[in-house]
């Protein structure tokens, strides 16, 4: 039996003050996220998956369905109300750094500081918007360095190195190293982001709608480079989007979200072929074809 | 008017009206248990509660005060300003610490047992026992590639560097070279980056395993920060372009005939000829002094 590389369990984010009854008044049966008694935010709740290696799991959902915010929460951008996360990887570079074992370990306990080495070491992350993931008035080169310098680099002729194969590999012109990504496209801003997550050989790479601020001809690159990429280095992914074309195109497994709830989880044929859940039948439906 | 002439007038006994070294005991007791606790994590800054100086912040006040909490009647006291004795803070200062406290002045570093600084190390090595003062307009590092105070706070926390070796990269990328003049960052004890003050990247060298002990004071910013004796302090690099120091090339100094120091660049007003002077005049002095006697070191 293959092991999953990650576990997530009972994940639940919520923003405002909070009272008791949130988690029960909240969810795709009440259609609604906001507690009506303290009006706080439930971005999402008891969410529970496992990933195994070199899989590409969909997170699939309208919008405030709390998709993102898994996203966040993985990236430890933000801080969980409850869940647990564990990986079943080692690393020994990473476990030398912090001090501990991985396995077995909630690394939502971690301290910052050990939740930003096993950030730098271990995870890549892709953002809708390049200027989120990019410095944007920082060289190319020097973007993706940025990943090398958190991961301890400390050769300039090596970063450059790296930097320009990683931007060849992502169809950027390695002549262009050296200009900030202001001076660049949306698609290509968009390659340099996923050159900078590729740069440390994440364990883990998140890529939350990458393709949505695209024009369709762009966008269509986009993928291409993502699932060549995946051919080559066997990332393990989590791709979030609400765009079902998306979602068939990279993925193996998907999970529908609504209301900050998984309301449907299963294989992403089955799942678009055969949705089970009122909300997975109408997103199916929905879709332009 | 000057503070001595107008307190002659009022007729008032100085020695009533103000404690030794004019800040009040409870200011410098606090001042003292900051520079401790400085003093045992090499390279944080400490907060502390800045005191109202009879100059504008921004002008040495940090400095000052960590040289009016240290001083007793027996201190012998150099203060310095670009490496000059005479220029005119050092000569304020000096006249005002002097007022307030009575205790010896000299421009010789030997015989100086507590020396205040502005932008300068002098060339001599400090001993054991000496102490440095250096006024510090910005102690924050990371602040040229990060505004936030709460944000610069985090980083040091976490070591979280990567962003000031960007800045470097960058620097390196743009110009093939680290084109940092002064306020060369340094790493203190392999943990904190710190701001050596605007010193040449020259003196950043004398840092590291200082038998002496260097106090920085920013008054305005409200920091003390300190490098105790035989800290390891290594200015930041990386493995393919190293620190160095400033290059004069051949240039010597035109008083002394100095080669190893560091040396300010000046227009001859005669010749209209560029020459070049020590930065640190006692020393300049000193060696000038020991030729004329025909010394043979």
């Amino acid at each position: 039996m293959i092991r999953p590389v990650l576990k997530i369990k009972g994940l639940s984010k919520r923003h405002g003050r909070g009272c008791p009854s949130c988690y029960n008044l909240t969810g795709p049966q009440h259609d609604r996220n906001i507690c009506p008694q303290c009006q706080s935010v439930v971005a999402c709740h008891n969410i529970t998956f496992e990933l195994f290696p070199k899989e590409v799991l969909g997170i699939v959902g309208e919008s405030g369905s709390g998709k993102s915010t898994v996203i966040k929460l993985l990236n430890f951008d933000l801080e969980p109300d409850e869940g647990e996360l564990y990986v079943n990887h080692s690393n020994s570079e990473v476990e030398n750094r912090i001090g501990l074992p991985l396995e077995g370990q909630n690394l939502f306990t971690l301290n910052s500081f050990r939740k930003r080495l096993l950030r730098n070491f271990m995870i890549g992350v892709v953002y809708q918007h390049p200027h989120l993931g990019l410095r944007l008035n920082v060289s190319s080169g020097g973007n993706i360095a940025e990943r090398l310098l958190m991961a301890d680099w400390r050769h300039v002729g090596d970063m450059r190195e790296r930097s320009a194969e990683l931007l060849a590999k992502t169809e950027v012109p390695v002549s262009r190293m050296d200009e900030p990504p202001r001076n660049f496209s949306g698609g290509m801003q968009q390659r340099v982001q996923i050159a900078k997550a590729l740069s440390n050989e994440p364990m883990l790479l998140l890529l939350d709608e990458v393709t949505s601020g695209l024009d369709v001809s762009v966008q269509a690159r986009v993928l291409d480079l993502i699932r060549s990429l995946q051919h080559e280095l066997h990332v393990t992914t989590i791709v979030v989007s609400h765009d079902l074309g998306v979602i068939k195109m990279l993925t193996s497994r998907t999970i529908v979200m609504k209301n900050g709830h998984i309301v449907e989880s299963g294989l992403t044929d089955q799942v678009l072929e055969d949705p089970q859940h009122p909300y997975s039948q109408l997103l199916v439906s929905s879709a332009l074809t | 008017m000057k503070l001595g002439k107008w307190l002659q007038q009022q007729d008032i006994d100085t020695s009533c009206h103000y404690t030794f070294a004019f800040i009040d005991e409870g200011a410098k007791r606090e001042i003292r248990r900051k520079t401790l606790k400085a003093i045992a994590i090499p390279g944080y800054q400490v907060p502390f509660g800045s005191r109202d100086m009879p100059i504008a912040r921004g002008w040495g006040t940090g400095g000052i005060q960590l040289t009016l909490s240290l001083i007793g009647p027996d201190e012998i006291l150099k203060v310095i300003d670009q490496g000059s004795d005479d220029s005119v803070n050092a000569v304020n200062i000096k006249a005002f610490i002097s007022q307030v406290t009575g205790v010896r002045l000299t421009t010789k570093v030997q015989e100086a047992t507590l020396i205040q600084t502005r932008h300068r190390i002098p060339e001599e090595p400090l001993r054991k026992g000496q102490i440095l003062v250096l006024q510090v307009p910005i102690p924050e590092p990371l602040r040229i590639v990060e505004p936030s105070e709460r944000e610069t706070r985090r980083m040091h926390a976490e070591a979280d560097y990567s962003r000031m070796w960007l800045h470097l990269y960058e620097n390196i990328v743009a110009y093939k070279e680290i084109m940092i003049g002064s306020r060369y960052p340094v790493f203190v004890n392999d943990r904190y980056i710190m701001d050596p003050s605007p010193i040449p990247r020259w003196d950043n060298p004398q840092l590291h395993m200082s038998e002496g002990l260097y106090l920085f004071g920013a008054g305005r910013e409200k920091r003390i920060y300190a490098i105790p004796p035989y800290t390891d302090v290594k200015s930041i690099e990386f493995r393919d372009y190293v620190f160095r120091v400033e290059d004069f090339g051949e240039a010597t100094c035109c008083r002394c005939g100095s080669k190893n120091t560091f040396l300010n660049e000046m227009i001859d007003d005669r010749s209209g000829k560029r020459i070049y002077s020590c930065s640190d005049t006692a020393y300049c002095s000193n060696l000038l002094d020991q030729k004329r006697e025909g010394y043979k070191p």
